[in-house]
C-alpha cells in the first residue's frame, strides 16, 4: 500500500509518500515555517506527488498529523487530508503530533521514559509519555511544565519537542535524569507515514486540540422587562 | 454544459452545493447543502471564529460528499472547484479554501478563488440570467452596500455603511430588548403585531446626497427610548421593533433611491435592481423594496432565503462564471479576511468589506 502523509500542525510543511510493501520512501519534501501553511501545503503536495507513479490513483491512503499544535495549521492539515481522501476514496488517518514526535526515540539505549513535549506558551505544554518500547504511560495533556514533570515518576527521562528543554531543566532540579533528545518543532514526516500505516482505517481524521475555544457565555445583558415578560 | 462545486465557510455556516451553467442562460442548483451552526454559538450571543472554525472541519467533507451525492456526480464528472476565499472569519476560509484546494488539485481541475460578496452579487444571473449592468443592494450581518454590478469582478461602490451593518443592527436592538440569537428574524415576528409610530426615531443620512449608511445613532436611539420606559412590557418591546423597523425600511429606501440616481448618471439604467443577504428575509424590507421598484419602473429581482443567505450554490455559480471567462487560480491562493468587491473605492469605514 501507498501512503501520503501530511504535516503542518507545528512549525514546517511537509509531505512524504511511502510504500508499505517495499518500506521504501518514494518522495518527500519539508520546508520550516512559522506562518503560510495555507498557503505552501497543497503546492507542496503536487511537486510530492508529481514524482510518484501513478499520481493520486496510487495512493491507497492518507494520513495527516492532527495536534496538538497550532489550532490553524491543524486544521490546515485535517481539511486538506480529508478533501484528498475524498477525492481518491482512500481513508484518511489522524496520527498525534506527539506521538509523531515521539516515535524516533523508541527502543533506544540506554531505555528511558520517553516524553514528546510542545510549548504551548504561558508556562504550558502539550505533553505525553511513553514508555521505553512505545507504549502511552500518561496520555496527552495541557499542563504546566510543572505538573507535568511531578507525573512522570523516577527516570531516567529522554524528551523531545519544542517544549523538552524546558522539561529537561525542571527534571533536574528535581533530581531526575532527563536528557533532551532533540529540540525540532515539527515530527520527522516519514514516522508520521509510518504511525499512518498502524492506525484504524475507519477512524477518519479530527483535530486534537487538547483546549477548548477561547470564549465565554455571554450574561444576557438587556435593558429591564416587567415581571410578566421575561426572555426566553 | 459546465458544472462547478461551490464551498463556503466563510462565516457560520458550512456549505456545498453542484450548479450547472443552463445553455439558455441562467444555471440549475443540482445540489445545495447548508449546515448551520447557530446553536453552536448561540449561548456567546454572536459567533465566535475558534468555534466556527472547528465545526467547519469537522462537518465540510460529509457535506461535500452529501451535495455530489444528491446531485448525483462524481468529483471527474466535474468542471471545476470553487471555494469562498474571503472576505470573513480567516479560521473558517482557511478550512474551506484548503479542502477547495486539495480537491482540485488531486482530481486535476481548475481552481477557482472566489469573493464570498461576488458570490451573493451574482446570484440573480443564476437565478433569473439577468444582463449587467444592475443595481445591487447587499445587506447582511456583516455587510451593507450599494453596488453597481458591471460585469464579472467589476464593481463599482455607490454607498457603503459607516458603522453598524442593518443585519447587526437588528441582532443589536434584539439583544438589548433580551430577544434570542439571531435576532434579525426575532425583531421582525415583534414588528409584526408593534405600533410603527408610538416612538420617534432618527432615520439617519436621509436626504444625504451620497449612497452611504449609518446606523449606530438609530441603534442608540432604540436604547434611549427603551431605557427611558423600561421595565419593558410585552407591548413595549413589540412597538419598539416595530418603530425600529420602520426607520430602517425608511432609510433603505432613500439610500437606494440616491444610488439609483447616481447609478443612472454613470451607467445609464439598470437591468434590475438585486437584494443579496439574509436582511433580505424580512417581509417589511422587501414590501418596500418591491413598492419602490414599482414606482421606479424597476425589474426588481429578491432571491429566494435560502439564496440571500449565505450558501455553496452561489459560490458555485461565481466559479462558473470566472471559469467560463478564464479566471482560474493557483494552490498558493492566500485566504482574504479583507476583500472589497471594488478595490478602488476607498476601505469602508467599519473596515469589514
Ligand atoms: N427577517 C429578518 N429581519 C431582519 N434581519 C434578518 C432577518 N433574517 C435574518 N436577518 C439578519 O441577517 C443576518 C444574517 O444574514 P447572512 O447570513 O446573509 O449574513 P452573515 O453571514 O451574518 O454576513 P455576511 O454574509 O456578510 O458574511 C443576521 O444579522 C440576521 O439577524
Amino acid at each position: 500500500m501507498i501512503i501520503l502523509a501530511l504535516d503542518t500542525s507545528l512549525s514546517a510543511v511537509a509531505a512524504c509518500v511511502l510504500n508499505a510493501d517495499t518500506n521504501q520512501v518514494l518522495a518527500y519534501e519539508t520546508i520550516g515555517m512559522e506562518r503560510g501553511h495555507a498557503e505552501a501545503l497543497l503546492p507542496l503536495v503536487d511537486r510530492v506527488m508529481a514524482r510518484v507513479e501513478g499520481g493520486f490513483s496510487a495512493l491507497g491512503r492518507v494520513a495527516v498529523t492532527i495536534g496538538p499544535g497550532s489550532f490553524t495549521g491543524i486544521r490546515v492539515g485535517v481539511a486538506a487530508a480529508r478533501a484528498l481522501g475524498l477525492a481518491c476514496e482512500v481513508p484518511v488517518v489522524g496520527v498525534s503530533t506527539l506521538a509523531a514526535l515521539a516515535a524516533p526515540m523508541m527502543n533506544l539505549e540506554p531505555p528511558a521514559t520517553v516524553i514528546a513535549a510542545i510549548d504551548a506558551r504561558h508556562g504550558q505544554i502539550y505533553v505525553q509519555a511513553f514508555t521505553p518500547e512505545g507504549r502511552t504511560l500518561i496520555s496527552a495533556r495541557i499542563a504546566s511544565v510543572r505538573d507535568a514533570v511531578r507525573l512522570f515518576g523516577g527516570g531516567p527521562l529522554r524528551v523531545v519537542g519544542s517544549g523538552a528543554q524546558a522539561v529537561a531543566i525542571e527534571a533536574w532540579t528535581m533530581g531526575l535524569k532527563a536528557d533532551v533528545a532533540d529540540v525540532l518543532n515539527a515530527p520527522d514526516i516519514v514516522y508520521v507515514a509510518r504511525l499512518g500505516l498502524l492506525a484504524d482505517p475507519s477512524v477518519s481524521a479530527r483535530p486534537l486540540y487538547l483546549k477548548a475555544p477561547d470564549a465565554k457565555p455571554q450574561a444576557a445583558k438587556h435593558i429591564p422587562l416587567a415581571g410578566s415578560n421575561q426572555p426566553f | 454544459m459546465m458544472r462547478v462545486l461551490g464551498i463556503e465557510t466563510t462565516c457560520d455556516e458550512t456549505a456545498a452545493s453542484v450548479v450547472q451553467l443552463r445553455p439558455s442562460g441562467g444555471g440549475d442548483i443540482l445540489s445545495n447543502e447548508v449546515m448551520s451552526q447557530i446553536a453552536e454559538h448561540a449561548a456567546y450571543g454572536g459567533v465566535v471564529p475558534e468555534i466556527a472554525a472547528r465545526a467547519h472541519v469537522d462537518v465540510l467533507d460529509h457535506l461535500i460528499k452529501r451535495a455530489l451525492d444528491k446531485a448525483g456526480m462524481k468529483l471527474s464528472q466535474l468542471d471545476g472547484i470553487a471555494a469562498a476565499a474571503g472576505p470573513g472569519l480567516v479560521g473558517g476560509v482557511i478550512v474551506g479554501l484548503t479542502a477547495g484546494k486539495a480537491l482540485a488539485l488531486a482530481t486535476r481541475k481548475p481552481f477557482l478563488a472566489v469573493n464570498h460578496l461576488e458570490g451573493h452579487a451574482l446570484t440573480a444571473r443564476l437565478t433569473d440570467g439577468i444582463a449587467f449592468p444592475y443595481l445591487l443592494l447587499l445587506v447582511s450581518g456583516g455587510h451593507t452596500q450599494l453596488l453597481a454590478v458591471k460585469g464579472v469582478g467589476d464593481y463599482v461602490r455607490l454607498g457603503t455603511t459607516l458603522d453598524d451593518a442593518v443585519g447587526e443592527a437588528f441582532d443589536k436592538v434584539a439583544k438589548m430588548l433580551g430577544l434570542p440569537y439571531p435576532g434579525g428574524p426575532q425583531v421582525e415576528k415583534q414588528a409584526l403585531h408593534g405600533d410603527p409610530e408610538r416612538f420617534t426615531l432618527p432615520r439617519p443620512m436621509m436626504g444625504r446626497p451620497n449612497a452611504d449608511f449609518s446606523l449606530s445613532g438609530l441603534k442608540t436611539a432604540v436604547r434611549i427610548e427603551a431605557e427611558r420606559i423600561s421595565p419593558l412590557t410585552k407591548t413595549d418591546v413589540a412597538d419598539l421593533c416595530a418603530s425600529f423597523q420602520a426607520a430602517i425600511v425608511d432609510v433603505l429606501a432613500d439610500r437606494i433611491r440616491v444610488a439609483l440616481q447616481r447609478f443612472e448618471t454613470q451607467l445609464g439604467a439598470p437591468s434590475a435592481l438585486v437584494v443579496a443577504g439574509g436582511v433580505a428575509a424580512n417581509g417589511a424590507i422587501r414590501r418596500a423594496l418591491s413598492r419602490f421598484a414599482g414606482e421606479a419602473g424597476l425589474h426588481l429581482i429578491v432571491p429566494s432565503p435560502v439564496l440571500c443567505t449565505d450558501n455553496g450554490a452561489m459560490i458555485a455559480w461565481a466559479g462558473i462564471e470566472r471559469l467560463g471567462l478564464g479566471m482560474i487560480d493557483d494552490l498558493t491562493f492566500a485566504p482574504r479576511p479583507r476583500w472589497p468587491l471594488d478595490g478602488k473605492a476607498e476601505l469602508s469605514l467599519n473596515g469589514k468589506a
